[in-house]
This record gives C-alpha cells, sequence and structure tokens, in this order.
C-alpha cells in the first residue's frame, strides 16, 4: 500500500502521520484534537478523522483479544462455552456484511451507520461487563490465599518438571528437542501463569480501557458522520443487550458462560468495525488505492 | 446348523477394521476471502478409506459438505468466496468410512476472522544504490501477495525483512511497517547478502519468509588506498631488511658511525696498550720522555715537595694548581724517617736538596708510614746508603696533572696510609740533599707513582678519590699527622731549609722522575715555570721506603737498580703477577738490599705497576 498524499487534505498530512504514529507506538492512545476545545469553525479533516478512528479500532480488537485470550487461559472453557455461544450476540441482529463483496458493495453511508449502531449496542454491556469483572475480582480477593497457593504450586511444579526435564536432557538428544518443546511451552505457560496471576485485574483493567475507548470512536464516528453526510443523522435504535440477567447470577458457571459470551461477541464485532473503517478509509481516502 | 458369518466378524478376523478417528489439524485462509482445512486421517483400517467432510455454519442450521477436495491438497478441504464467511464459527467434521465402518472427528470450530496467514511478498528486489557524496546503501523493494486484497483495505499488510552475510549466522531483522520498501545502511562492503521478507496481516499471523535475494555489495573505493598501503608495507618492509642486513654485516663499524665512541681521557703520548704489553719504556717513550732527562714541557704538572734532609726542613714541593697556604708540614711520626717534606707548604726543591748530600732525600709518600721504625731505619739506611747526594739535584717529579691518570691508581697503595690522599707526589717528593750525598728516594711501590698513585693512597684505597685529593688538597685530610707528610719534627732528617718544591717534569720510561730544577733566588711557590724555563734535572728515585718515602738518588743517573720497599702490609696482589714485582717483594723482604748509590732511576715497574 502506498502512501499517497491525502488528495482530499494534502496540508495536514504530516500531522495525520504524527498522531497515526503516536498513537500506533503509545498504549495509552491520546486524541491529539487539531481543533482545539471550543473552536467553532475548526473542521478536522477527514482524512485525519479517519485515521484515528482507524488508530482506534485497531486498539480496540486488539484489547478485545488480548481479553479473550486471558480469560480462556484462566477458565479454560472455550470448547465448553462456543457450543453454545453460537449465535448468541445481541448485535448479531444488526445486519453486518458477512465478506468482502458484501462490505464492498455498501454503500459509506450505510457502513458508517452501521459502525456507529455497533459502537452504540456496546455502550451497556460494557459498562456491565467492567461493572461485573469488579465484582467478580472482588469476590475472588477473598479466595486469593488459595489462588495464590494454587497458583504457587503449579509454578512449584512446572520449576520442577522444567529442572528434571532439564537434566534428562542431558543425556540425550532426543531429550534436549523435548526439552526445548517443553520448556518452551512451560516458559510460555509459566508466563502466563505470571500474568495470569491477577487476571481478574487484567481482565478489569482491559475492560475499563475498552470501555473509554469505544466511547472514543463513538464521538469520531460521529464526527465522521457528521461530515460524510453533512448532519444528516439516522438515529437507528441500538441493538439491546440482553444478557445482564445472566451475568448476574449466582451460579458461576452462568456467569462464566454470560461472560464468556460478552467477550466472544466483542472480539468479533471490534474485528468487524475494524475492517469495515479500513475499507472506509481506503474507499473514501484513497479511492480503493491503499 | 446355520452358521452366520457377520461381514464385519469376517473382515475383523481377516484383521481389517474400521477407521480410525481423523482429526482436523490446521485451518488457513490467506487472505481473508477463502479457506481451507486439512485433517489427519487416523487409521484406515487396512482398507480404502473414504474421508468426507462437513461443516455447519453459525446460525444455519443446514449441513453442508466439503466444496472442494482438490485444490489444498490431499485431506484437504478449500472453501471458495462462495463458501466463505467472515465473521461466522464454521463446525466442521471429517467422517472417514470404509467398508467396516466410519468414524467422525471431533467438530472443529473456527472463524475465518482470526485465521488468516498471508503467502510471502513477491518480486523481491535489490539493489545497491550509490548516491554522490554518501555512502551506498541496499534498496529492498517487494510486492504484497497476489491474492491479499490491500488496495482496498479488506487486509492490511505489514511487513518484515530481513538480511544477513551470506556466511553470517544470524540474521539482522527489520520491521518495515506498511510500506513495501526499505533501506539498509549498515553494510559490509564486499559481501553477499541474502534478504527475505514476510508479512503479516493487521490481526492475523505472520505468513512464511519469502524467496531468498543475494545481492554483492561492491568494494569500497578505496581499493586504490588498498593497493597503495600493501605498496607502502612491502616497501617497509624491504627498507627494514636492508637496514638490519647493513647493521649485522658491519656490524660495529656503522655504529662507530652513527656512535663514535666517546674518547677516554688520554696523555699525549701514552699508550695504554703499551701499558697492558708492559713494556715501559715503550711506553714512557710514548709519554715523549725519550731520555731523562728531556724536554717534557708540556707534561710538567706539579710540584713535588722535597725535604732536604740537611735543612731538615721540608722542602715543600709546590704544586701547581693548587697551591694551598693552609698545608702546614706536619710531622710525622717521631719515629719516622727524616726528610719527611711538609706537602703543606709548597716549596720549590731548592738547591737544597742538591746541596744536601749528606741524606738522601726523603719523600714521604702519602702512602704513610706505617712502622715509623722502618722507615727510620730505610731511611737511615738511605742515608747510609747514599753514598752520594744528590747535588744541585733538585729532584722533580714528572707527574701530569692533577688527574694523574697516567698514573693509574689501581690500587690503593697504601692501604695503611689513610692519610695519604694528598700529594703522594709531594711526599714522594721529599728530598734529602743533605744526606749521603745521594739521595735516592724511595718510593712506595703504591706511590710508585704516586706520583700519582700518591693520590691513590686513599684511605681504604680509594684511588679515584685520591686522584681527586691529589688534586685538591695539599695536606692530607685524614690525618694532619699523615706519616707521610713531611715530618717538621725529625729535625735530624729534616733539613733546615726551608720546604721547597720540585717540579715534577716526567717520568721517563727508565723510572726516572724528571724535575724541574728549583730555583733559587725565589722560593716561588708558583713559579714553577721559571724552573720550567731555566733547566731541568732530574732525580733519581733510589728506592721506596715503606713509608712511601721516595729515596731519591742525587748523583748523575746512572742506571740502577731501584729498590722498592714495600710495607709490609702493602702487598697488592697485582705485583705477584709481574716478576718485577716479586722483586719488588724481594725488596721489601730485604731491606738491607737497598742501595742507596748508584740508584737513579725509578723502577718502571712500579710504574708500570701503578699504571695498571
Amino acid at each position: 500500500m502506498d502512501n499517497k498524499g491525502l488528495s482530499l487534505t494534502g496540508g495536514p498530512y504530516w500531522l495525520v502521520l504524527v498522531l497515526v504514529s503516536s498513537l500506533l507506538l503509545c498504549k495509552n492512545v491520546a486524541s491529539v484534537p487539531t481543533c482545539p476545545r471550543g473552536a467553532v469553525n475548526c473542521e478536522v479533516p477527514l482524512g485525519e478523522l479517519f485515521d484515528r478512528a482507524v488508530v482506534l479500532s485497531d486498539y480496540l480488537h486488539k484489547l478485545s483479544s488480548e481479553m479473550f485470550r486471558e480469560f480462556n487461559k484462566q477458565y479454560a472453557q472455550e470448547r465448553r462455552f462456543i457450543t453454545r455461544a453460537i449465535n448468541g450476540c445481541h448485535t448479531s441482529s444488526i445486519p453486518t456484511p458477512e465478506d468482502k463483496e458484501q462490505a464492498q458493495n455498501m454503500p459509506h453511508e450505510d457502513l458508517l451507520n452501521l459502525i456507529l449502531r455497533v459502537l452504540r449496542s456496546w455502550n451497556e454491556p460494557l459498562y456491565h461487563l467492567v461493572t461485573e469483572v469488579r465484582a467478580m475480582r472482588e469476590a475472588s480477593d477473598t479466595q486469593k490465599a488459595l489462588g495464590t497457593q494454587e497458583t504457587f504450586a503449579m509454578q512449584e511444579a512446572l520449576s520442577t518438571q522444567e529442572a528434571l526435564t532439564t537434566q534428562e536432557a542431558l543425556t540425550t538428544q532426543e531429550a534436549l528437542t523435548t526439552q526445548e518443546a517443553l520448556t518452551t511451552q512451560e516458559a510460555l505457560s509459566m508466563q502466563e501463569a505470571l500474568r495470569t496471576q491477577g487476571t481478574p485485574n487484567d481482565i478489569l483493567s482491559r475492560a475499563i480501557e475498552i470501555e473509554d475507548r469505544n466511547k472514543q470512536l463513538l464521538e469520531g464516528m460521529e464526527k465522521i458522520i457528521n461530515q460524510v453526510q453533512h448532519g444528516v443523522r439516522r438515529n437507528e435504535a441500538p441493538s439491546p443487550w440482553l444478557g445482564l440477567q445472566f451475568l448476574q447470577k449466582a451460579d458461576e458457571d452462568t456467569r462464566l458462560f454470560a461472560l464468556y459470551g460478552l467477550i466472544h461477541c466483542l472480539r468479533r464485532d471490534s474485528h468487524k468495525i475494524d475492517n469495515y473503517l479500513k475499507v472506509l478509509k481506503c474507499r473514501i481516502i484513497y479511492d480503493s488505492n491503499c | 446348523m446355520d452358521l452366520e458369518i457377520d461381514s464385519s466378524s469376517f473382515w475383523l478376523f481377516l484383521g481389517q477394521s474400521p477407521p480410525g478417528k481423523p482429526e482436523i489439524s490446521k485451518c488457513r485462509s490467506t487472505e481473508k476471502e477463502t479457506f481451507s482445512c486439512w485433517w489427519n486421517p487416523g487409521p484406515d483400517g487396512g482398507l480404502p478409506t473414504n474421508y468426507t467432510l462437513t461443516y455447519n455454519k453459525e446460525g444455519n442450521p443446514f449441513t453442508y459438505e466439503c466444496p472442494d477436495y482438490k485444490t489444498s491438497g490431499p485431506n484437504s478441504c478449500y472453501f471458495d468466496k462462495k463458501h466463505t464467511s467472515i465473521w461466522t464459527v464454521y463446525i466442521i467434521t471429517v467422517n472417514a468410512t470404509n467398508q467396516m465402518g466410519s468414524n467422525t472427528s471431533d467438530p472443529h470450530y473456527v472463524d475465518v476472522t482470526y485465521i488468516v496467514e498471508p503467502d510471502p511478498p513477491i518480486n523481491l528486489i535489490l539493489e545497491v544504490k550509490q548516491p554522490e557524496d554518501q555512502k551506498p546503501y541496499l534498496w529492498i523493494k517487494w510486492f504484497p501477495p497476489t491474492q491479499v486484497d490491500v488496495r482496498s483495505g479488506w487486509l492490511t499488510l505489514q511487513y518484515e525483512i530481513r538480511l544477513k552475510p551470506e556466511k553470517a549466522n544470524e540474521w539482522e531483522v527489520h520491521f518495515a511497517g506498511q510500506q513495501t520498501q526499505f533501506k539498509v545502511l549498515s553494510l559490509y562492503p564486499g559481501k553477499k547478502y541474502l534478504v527475505q521478507v514476510r508479512c503479516k496481516p493487521d490481526h492475523g499471523f505472520w505468513s512464511e519468509w519469502g524467496p531468498e535475494g543475494s545481492i554483492q555489495i561492491p568494494d569500497d573505493s578505496t581499493n586504490t588506498d588498498t593497493t597503495m598501503w600493501i605498496f607502502v608495507a612491502v616497501l617497509s618492509v624491504v627498507v627494514c631488511l636492508i637496514m638490519v642486513w647493513a647493521v649485522a654485516m658491519k656490524g660495529y663499524s656503522m655504529l662507530t658511525c652513527f656512535l663514535p665512541p666517546v674518547p677516554g681521557p688520554k696523555i699525549k703520548g701514552l699508550d695504554i696498550h703499551l701499558l697492558e704489553r708492559g713494556k715501559s719504556e715503550e711506553l714512557l717513550g710514548a709519554l715523549g720522555c725519550q731520555d731523562f732527562p728531556s724536554d717534557c714541557e708540556d707534561l710538567l704538572v706539579e710540584l713535588l715537595e722535597v725535604v732536604d734532609s740537611e735543612n731538615q726542613q721540608p722542602m715543600q714541593v709546590h704544586l701547581k694548581e693548587h697551591p694551598n697556604p693552609r698545608l702546614k708540614p706536619t710531622p710525622l711520626d717521631p719515629d719516622s724517617d727524616s726528610g719527611q717534606g711538609s706537602c703543606d707548604s709548597p716549596s720549590f726543591l731548592s738547591n737544597n736538596c742538591e746541596g744536601s748530600q749528606e741524606s738522601p732525600s726523603i719523600f714521604h709518600i702519602p702512602g704513610g708510614i706505617k712502622e715509623p721504625g722502618n722507615p727510620e731505619g730505610n731511611g737511615a739506611h738511605t742515608w747510609d746508603s747514599r753514598s752520594t747526594s744528590v747535588e744541585g739535584r733538585v729532584p722533580y717529579f714528572c707527574a701530569d696533572g692533577p688527574k694523574s691518570s697516567t698514573w693509574p691508581s689501581s690500587q690503593p697503595p697504601n692501604k695503611h696510609n689513610p692519610r695519604s690522599s694528598y700529594h703522594n707526589v709531594a711526599d714522594v717528593c721529599k728530598l734529602d740533599p743533605g744526606t749521603a750525598g745521594s739521595s735516592a728516594t724511595v718510593l712506595d711501590k703504591t706511590d710508585k707513582c704516586s706520583l700519582t698513585s700518591l693520590e691513590t693512597t686513599e684511605t681504604g684505597g680509594e684511588e679515584k678519590a685520591a686522584e681527586q685529593r691529589w688534586v685538591g688538597s695539599f695536606h692530607s685530610k685524614t690525618d694532619p699527622d699523615t706519616p707521610w707528610l713531611l715530618p717538621q719534627e725529625d729535625t735530624s732528617v729534616i733539613s733546615a731549609k726551608p720546604l721547597d718544591y720540585v717540579e715534577i717534569h716526567k717520568v721517563n720510561k727508565d723510572g726516572a722522575l724528571s724535575l724541574f730544577p728549583k730555583q733559587e733566588e725565589s722560593g716561588n711557590q708558583t713559579e714553577k715555570a721559571g724552573g720550567l724555563k731555566t733547566r731541568m734535572e732530574y732525580s733519581k728515585v733510589a728506592r721506596v721506603m715503606e713509608s712511601s718515602i721516595l729515596v731519591l738518588v742525587q748523583d748523575p743517573p746512572a742506571p740502577d737498580l731501584a729498590l722498592f720497599e714495600e710495607p709490609a702490609e702493602e702487598a697488592p696482589p697485582s705485583l705477584s703477577q709481574n716478576q718485577e714485582e716479586k722483586d719488588l717483594a724481594a725488596f721489601a723482604m730485604t731491606p738491607s738490599n737497598y742501595r742507596l748509590a748508584g740508584l737513579d732511576y725509578l723502577d718502571p715497574t712500579c710504574l708500570k705497576h701503578s699504571f695498571q
């Protein structure tokens, strides 16, 4: 993809580059407004808006993927839940393109509104996600002693196993390769075990950040739509989320399943949004010649 | 009885079984538009087994079968674009069927969204660009894989390149972002580089590394510089070799060319080698004292203090360089011989020496008078032996300058004469003209030259220091009572005459000391020059008494034996080396052998010895 000068904006292209690079490099994505707050007549160029939006959507999806991965590691329930999670996303009712042709055939406005609708649909679930995960963490704090012991035992078992494997590996070559495989696996699992030691925290922190970024993206999308549609807005109702009841069930399994479903759907929808935005950007800004 | 044989049991009987359970190993999409799945077939049970893949889609109750078993190879299923839905979970199962039965794999849940792994980038271009005034760099260009749709933004690719010199072990990896070209600046010139590129979709897996591209980095333009440095190196090596060879061949002569040897101190006419060879005649001849006496004005250095026995006053020998008014005649040991001149006050050996025929002039050699008795005896001998006194003879001692380098004071002539540092010559130069008419100067062997060694006579025998002192001081440093100092008190010996100095002109090869005649008219302590010009006289050293007293022969020279008395203590080992030295020893043993008369010359052996 060649970076061409923006046909529409031109001048602030360098600003866009700086912004994009800073957003990509920094985890804490901070918006760098071209227009200071309160400026009335200042209009951020569309290209810059899209760049920001793409950066946000990309980051959102990465956060969601990591959260999903951590959740699976901690609870290792994917195989069990996936069967029950099919077709369980609350946003499924919103018709979205399912492949490239459908995405390319959808006009800009539709696609933009679709994105906006999906984003809005996630406001509430995300809010509850944060609340629920926080509650779960507090609940798990009481069990922290047990959990820590378990984790430590797990670590010791892993390290002992690693040491034994190392000793054995010194004798034969096969053992060496085996050791490498084992140590690699164990190293990874150790790393993740260490990471997931405070998994509720990690999930919680990520959930909090996702909620923030989602709101930011929503603002950006509304600005984009204002520019593209010149203020004509369709107020389409977001898809309701009905999973709260399941999330608040006393049954842990139900709760976990609800949580899993939520995180699973979040991962997918964030990918959709990211994909659609990139297609739109290339289509609108680069005239389908990224 | 009907035997019913089940067909399956029949086949089981033959060792065949239904197929094992297949397993779906992997599903991949290269462009997020199609995807493929592969499975591992289980054991086939010995029978041809048929595999079928069926799938369900999320939100779709229908079950479909794999549309394409071929495209992706054996045991695969290829889902083309029509059959591929993104953001949709596929539930795939593989069914293995053979004659015996069938077996179904576990369902495999797959969402194409998360299985994207593209092909490697294509059309790798490598080029070394050399802009002016800049270092050359490697420019790498590539293209995304053909099937990936980057233009519409459906996939966003990021690239990574790696390169290494051909022989290196480790790759150098660079992340290139979304650009399709890259510049590498840190290159080793002259090496061949291998380059590879791979890509990754924004939320997918890295592709395999693309095909290797290679490029040769040209050498630096400093090729000529290298050649020049090689030439310089070879040239310098050659030059070094030549120099080494020259030094080896020429050796010392070259060294002397660059570093001429420092000339040692030399006495005009004195040849060290002659000294070593022991031919004193030649030596003295080289010195210029062909005959005794001869005109050796240039050799005149010092005057000796001569004691005139008649006068019983030490005649002071005037030292050329350092007249030392401080010098006072110090008495010798009371038992010491007369004729001890006071070395303190230089004075010419006046005609008193000549006149003092009765007693030989006795020069006390700073070597010190060890045994007062001996010298006395010797002195007596001397006196007695002296039949003739040196009349009109003013003993002169030729001596070189204070350096007395010509008088090698190799050994401390008198170890037992601590005081002597001073004018050994002075002591030597005791003249006792009053005695016996002939004065024989007995030179202590050590002092022999102590005309030089006089100096050497040092405390503890430090020759060099003695020489210094010889120059510097007129009085003994160590002990004012230096026996060698011309005793004043020995009135018997000391002539009444005031001390006079005799200037030593030279010493000829026969061992005769050539002294300048003393000026009668003036007690010229400093005016040796006058004496120099008027005439030169010689005095022969008859013998040296052990107390380092030179007994001079006042009579005309007649070659004769020179007796040397060695102080008992004085037995320099070097003497033993020489037969003459042995003679000396013999002489030492037998003082009775001393003869005063006819001793005209100083035995050169002692000189030689001292030279050594």
